[in-house]
């Protein structure tokens, strides 16, 4: 294969995981309103532990970390997505009775700074700094996979997951529960007044959205074959969250929209691109600043983002319903005039067309 | 159950309390917005809880409502005690409420924000949506149903597809009202609903109330038109810093020179009555 296509593989992968990826933040802080700055955390969990439930013992690889399990794909990624829904319970548990909105923010952001600290430092736990590696490849042995040709194979296998995670997420965003969501995202005290127990809904929103996070942090960790603290810094949460802001808040289609946009093109592509003579890291750094530019743009002249929030029309709701009579001819009847005895003893009081 | 000690008269007067506080207090920051507020609410009947501003009535429906904690006293949803109840638990035993200021879902559309409303729907579990798609369609399909109709009464059968955001403030107004009507609730807890809102749009709302009255909903409203409590109200609750002070009929609590100085007499004089 040559080199240019296994670029393009490369970028394929990367729009398929961070969508992935996007999804999960989405169904987070686009349809529930939790402004999960420690979103990259969770990533960072389900990419170690689909990476240590995939590797062999410890004790034979060379490297300090927990389990070793030895697990085959995808069971491994699916240990990875369950870890960081459990991490996310755990989290939920903590912050979100008593934090809202900026507060949570910042709690969740030291949050992300305690758990980079910890693998970075703490070596018996994920191998410290220097992180796991030699992570196996997924059915590379069995299908005789070489170097080129897992990648795109791996590629597609992150398509396949991804268009199944996109399948779960939207039968929940259409669902009541998905509306319910973005009801708490709106105003969480009008939604409670509703009889809706917004933890309960907060929590069920981390959980899921946390595992979309795991999922796509053990893909990335199985394409990789390694992953340390470098590949996770506090400040990639922000890199997610570019993606769902450019792509569209709320909108399922816009994550794809966005990861193809500021993952694909702004960050990987330019990677790929051959160094300025004279000034090698240059590129990176244009591009960092091309990122803040095209977040800053949209923000001003687009924030809805590129594919919008979907507007759920009754149609769209229910696709075949009509109400009866035929739904437009259903017109506004307005109150029933109270009878002087509904409206208790006395002259009417109801103001005459002429007095408005 | 309780006893308001210059009430003129109680709601054992009507029927049944149904909903009841008392020696309510809550004071912010050292200042005391309720300051021992007792009374009971007649069941089925609409009951006015008016006083001049500041008297403690929205902080009272907070309460009530469970949107903001008392610092002491008690309050009962029928014969259980809801004291300091989280307000989706108040909710969910049938008390809804509209606030003073619309309070609508923006980023939902107007039929939207009447789907939200029914307090437990088989539709917001993990479960039902990928096991049980049959229930979630057929409870949805008559959600919207009911919806529809209660939209069409209200006369916002037309913006259903719009986002709530984009309607006009009697139109919000409405909208809040609808959607606590959506959720079927036992008692509605009404803030203000006629506040900033045409003349004509209060001859509608009024009627929307003593249409929940005929369905057997028991309505207490906070509200300064006084022109509306003396035609709509069965009952009069008057709140003056912070404490009851007085109960009964709009035309009783005329006669009543505390309730005159504190309220009907600045009300009068100010020419808002009517």
């Amino acid at each position: 294969m040559s080199a240019f296509w296994y670029y393009v593989f490369t970028l394929v992968f990367f729009l398929f995981d961070y969508f992935i990826l996007a999804m999960g933040l989405n169904i987070q802080y686009g349809e529930t309103g939790i402004l999960n700055f420690a979103y990259i955390g969770f990533v960072a969990i389900g990419a170690y532990m689909t990476g240590v439930a995939g590797m062999p013992n410890a004790g034979t690889s060379g490297q300090h970390y927990i389990l070793g399990l030895n697990l085959p794909f995808p069971i491994n990624l699916i240990i990875g997505g369950l870890s960081a829904s459990a991490l996310a319970f755990l989290v939920a548990l903590i912050t979100l009775r008593r934090l809202r909105t900026d507060y949570l923010a910042m709690v969740l952001i030291s949050l992300s700074l305690v758990l980079y600290d910890i693998s970075n430092n703490f070596i018996p736990l994920f191998n410290g700094a220097d992180g796991l590696y030699n992570v196996p490849e997924p059915f590379a042995s069995a299908l005789k996979l070489t170097t080129n040709s897992f990648v795109p194979f791996f590629a597609g296998v992150a398509g396949v997951v991804a268009l199944i995670l996109w399948f779960f997420m939207s039968r929940i965003t259409r669902s009541p529960l998905g509306r319910t969501l973005r009801a708490i995202r709106d105003d969480p005290t009008v939604a409670s007044a509703l009889g809706k127990g917004v933890f309960r809904y907060q929590l069920t929103s981390m959980l899921v959205g946390s595992f979309y996070a795991g999922v796509g942090g053990g893909l990335l960790i199985q394409f990789g074959g390694s992953f340390n603290p470098t590949a996770w810094l506090p400040g990639e949460t922000f890199v997610i969250f570019a993606v769902i802001i450019v792509g569209g808040v709320g909108n399922n289609v816009g994550m794809l929209v966005g990861a193809l946009v500021v993952e694909t093109l702004l960050i990987h592509l330019p990677a790929f691109l051959p160094a300025i003579p004279g000034h090698p890291g240059l590129i990176e750094y244009i591009d960092t600043m091309v990122i803040g530019v095209v977040l800053m743009i949209m923000l001003w002249f687009r924030p809805q983002g590129i594919v919008p929030e979907r507007v759920r029309r009754s149609k769209f709701l229910l696709p075949d319903f009509a109400p009866s009579g035929g739904g437009a001819v259903i017109a506004p009847t307005g109150p029933a005039i109270p009878t002087e005895e509904a409206a208790g003893a006395g002259p009417p009081f109801f103001i005459e067309e002429k007095d408005v | 159950m309780t006893s308001t000690g210059q009430s003129m008269s109680s709601p054992d007067a009507f029927s049944e309390s149904i909903l009841s506080c008392e020696n309510i207090t809550k004071s912010f920051l050292g200042v005391n917005a309720l300051n021992g507020a007792t009374f009971d609410v007649p069941k089925n009947k609409i009951t006015a809880l008016i006083g001049p501003n500041g008297a403690g009535k929205t902080t009272l429906v907070n309460i009530l409502s469970g949107a903001m904690k008392s610092d002491s006293g008690t309050t009962h949803l029928g014969s259980v005690d809801v004291t300091n109840l989280e307000s989706y638990k108040i909710a969910r035993m049938g008390l809804m409420r509209t606030f003073q200021l619309s309070r609508e879902l923006g980023g939902l559309t107007v039929l939207e924000n009447l789907l939200v409303a029914p307090k437990v729907q088989a539709g917001e579990s993990l479960f039902n949506i990928f096991l049980r798609p049959r229930l979630l369609q057929r409870e949805e399909r008559q959600n919207i149903e009911r919806a529809t109709e209660i939209l069409a009464t209200y006369g916002l059968y037309e913006l259903r597809d719009n986002r709530a955001r984009e309607l006009s403030g009697g139109q919000k107004k409405l909208l809040e009202i609808s959607r606590g009507v959506m959720a079927a609730p036992t008692v509605f807890l009404l803030d203000e609903p006629m506040a900033g809102v045409n003349p004509a749009l209060i001859d509608r709302i009024a009627g929307y109330i003593l249409d929940m009255k005929r369905q057997g909903m028991t309505v207490l409203m906070i509200e300064h038109n006084l022109n509306v409590v003396e035609k709509i109200c069965d009952f009069v609750i008057v709140l003056a810093e912070g404490k009851t002070l007085a109960t009964g009929r709009l035309s009783e609590l005329r006669a009543n020179p505390e309730v005159v100085q504190a309220y009907l007499g600045e009300v009068i004089s100010a020419g808002t009555t009517n």
